[in-house]
């Protein structure tokens, strides 16, 4: 089904541009994209409540409920630096001159499942899926399959993702989210690490108390690492709080304030 | 030539051209001509007849509600399945109610100009009530109700089932603010708070905002569900607006991502609306 259906949108679109457009060649090269040259304005800062103390929330089911609305505590560089090959060093050393210059994000294009922003996360749970909601960045979202699925057929169905295919599964009270089927553009952090399509993603994520998420993250990748490299985040419970409307492009185009 | 520049917009300008296509006629459209009636059902990934999903029961939440959870083929949840409206003048051929003088004169000069101001095509969120011709993804927990969307923006609507109202002095956005509540086995989700940027459809039917938006989202079986769209903007029509959607179950698929703006090819569109006089 996921063939045929990926076959269908393919040849539906390539029927379509072909129909009604005439495409040239040369106009399936990516346009000349319009970003903020001093990438995306700050978002006006609302400051989170204190997180709530208290024991950790379980779902009818008995697991870990990571429902909420979450806020990530320190920076949103990553603090380890990672051991790369000579290409990814070289690339890595460029953007880190450009000073933010190229920045995927100032294009109002995904983040990724690496990169996270300042502004919150939202997780919705249920049994067989957790859908993480974006305030910012794209305003879009990630979903962890919990229902045993394997990634293959969805992987056949669309290999190159911003995001990726995620995976849970539980281990005790942590789950644990395998990722893969990157493409390899966007940047880990602000500072712009790179990563190939061979990125395989690992995050473990708990919920020690009430009011905390930590997330422990193992970032592999054969073809832009010489060994995987692994960081940690913090997130708060923001009680209250919901998720705001953030829309870059409108903010890039001038019909909406930032 | 360089027309192709806007029009190869990727989908999202595919997808207007298409949303032209299927809209009803109200004015003249663009490249409607010959165009089978089978088309003005659907648009995006294919397009015909409503066809029926299959039976069998549908899944229950833990509260006992219906569970709407699974992937919702996109191309018939379209306005032009049944579109009616009521009000002096209403036409009962498009369904479009009259509108004011000044929704008029804006839905005719979006016509003139071939509808290419349409945000959608520049990776702007498209709506609602409008949506994308492509796969939806509602997500049910008993609080909560989120629709996913593949297309258009890749973003998400969240329905609050949780009793609460709507918050006092809306920020006016693009999505609104939805609050929704259970009336037997029917979801009726209210919203309100939007901003006045996007289109009520691919003929460039303006709207307010004080758009007044209820879906009332029904399961009757596994592979079928129907929505019941009731607009009210006593700022843009004089009446009232109603559209049955129907759409079915995608079983075995997943809506894929879907990154409008890696593709945005309308820039320069947008820098001849933002007054620096270049225009593709």
């Amino acid at each position: 089904m996921n063939t045929k259906r990926h076959e269908l949108t393919k040849a539906s679109l390539a029927i379509a541009a072909l129909a009604l457009l005439a495409l040239p060649a040369t106009a399936q090269q990516p346009a000349k994209l319009r970003g903020f040259p001093n990438g995306v304005p700050p978002v006006k800062a609302r400051k989170p409540p204190a997180p709530p103390t208290g024991a950790t929330p379980k779902t009818p089911e008995g697991k870990t409920d990571f429902s909420g609305v979450w806020v990530l505590q320190g920076s949103t560089t990553i603090s380890a630096e990672p051991s790369y090959q000579p290409w990814a060093q070289k690339l890595y050393e460029q953007r880190k001159a450009a000073k933010g210059k190229g920045d995927p994000e100032s294009f109002c294009l995904p983040d990724g499942a690496v990169r996270v922003t300042a502004l919150p996360y939202k997780f919705v749970q249920g049994p067989k899926m957790i859908v993480v909601l974006s305030e910012g960045n794209t305003h879009s979202f990630r979903r962890f399959f919990l229902d045993g699925r394997k990634p293959d057929p969805q992987l056949d169905l669309d290999p190159n993702m911003y995001t990726g295919v995620s995976i849970g599964h539980w281990d005790g009270d942590a789950l644990v989210v395998d990722t893969v089927g990157f493409n390899d553009k966007t940047w880990l952090d602000p500072s712009g690490k790179p990563h190939s399509d061979a990125m395989k993603l690992t995050e473990r994520y708990t919920r020690p108390d009430l009011g905390h998420l930590n997330v422990d993250i193992t970032v592999d990748d054969e073809k832009a690492l010489t060994k995987p490299f692994t960081f940690k985040r913090v997130f708060a419970l923001a009680p209250g709080w919901d998720l705001q409307e953030y829309v870059c492009q409108a903010i890039l185009d001038g019909v909406e304030a930032p | 030539m360089k027309k192709w520049l806007i029009s190869a917009a990727a989908t999202g300008a595919l997808s207007l051209t298409l949303a032209a296509l299927a809209a009803p006629q109200s004015t003249p459209a663009p490249q409607n001509a010959g165009a089978p009636p089978a088309a003005a059902g659907g648009r995006g990934r294919g397009r015909g007849a409503p066809r029926r999903g299959p039976g069998g029961p549908v899944p229950l939440l833990s509260d006992g509600h219906p569970d709407f959870s699974g992937i919702w083929n996109g191309q018939q949840t379209v306005q032009g399945n049944d579109v009616t409206s009521t009000g002096p003048g209403a036409s009962p051929t498009t369904g479009v109610p009259p509108m004011l003088p000044w929704a008029v004169k804006v839905q005719a000069d979006r016509a003139k100009n071939q509808f290419a101001d349409d945000f959608e095509a520049r990776c702007l969120p498209g709506g609602p009530p409008r949506v994308p011709p492509y796969h939806i993804e509602l997500f049910s927990t008993p609080k909560l109700v989120l629709m996913l969307f593949e297309g258009n923006t890749h973003m998400y609507r969240q329905f609050f089932v949780d009793g609460s109202d709507h918050p006092k002095n809306l920020k006016p956005t693009f999505y609104g603010d939805s609050r929704a509540h259970w009336e037997g086995d029917q979801l009726v989700v209210d919203t309100i708070g939007f901003n006045d940027i996007s289109w009520i459809d691919g003929q460039g039917h303006p709207h307010s905002k004080q758009m007044h938006l209820v879906e009332k989202f029904r399961r009757p079986d596994f592979g079928n569900l129907q929505i019941e769209v009731d607009i009210d903007d006593p700022g843009t029509y004089q009446g009232h607006w109603h559209m049955n959607r129907v759409t079915t179950i995608e079983q075995g698929m997943e809506i894929t991502e879907y990154v409008c703006n890696e593709n945005n090819q309308d820039p320069g569109h947008l820098d001849h609306a933002n007054n620096d006089g270049k225009h593709p």
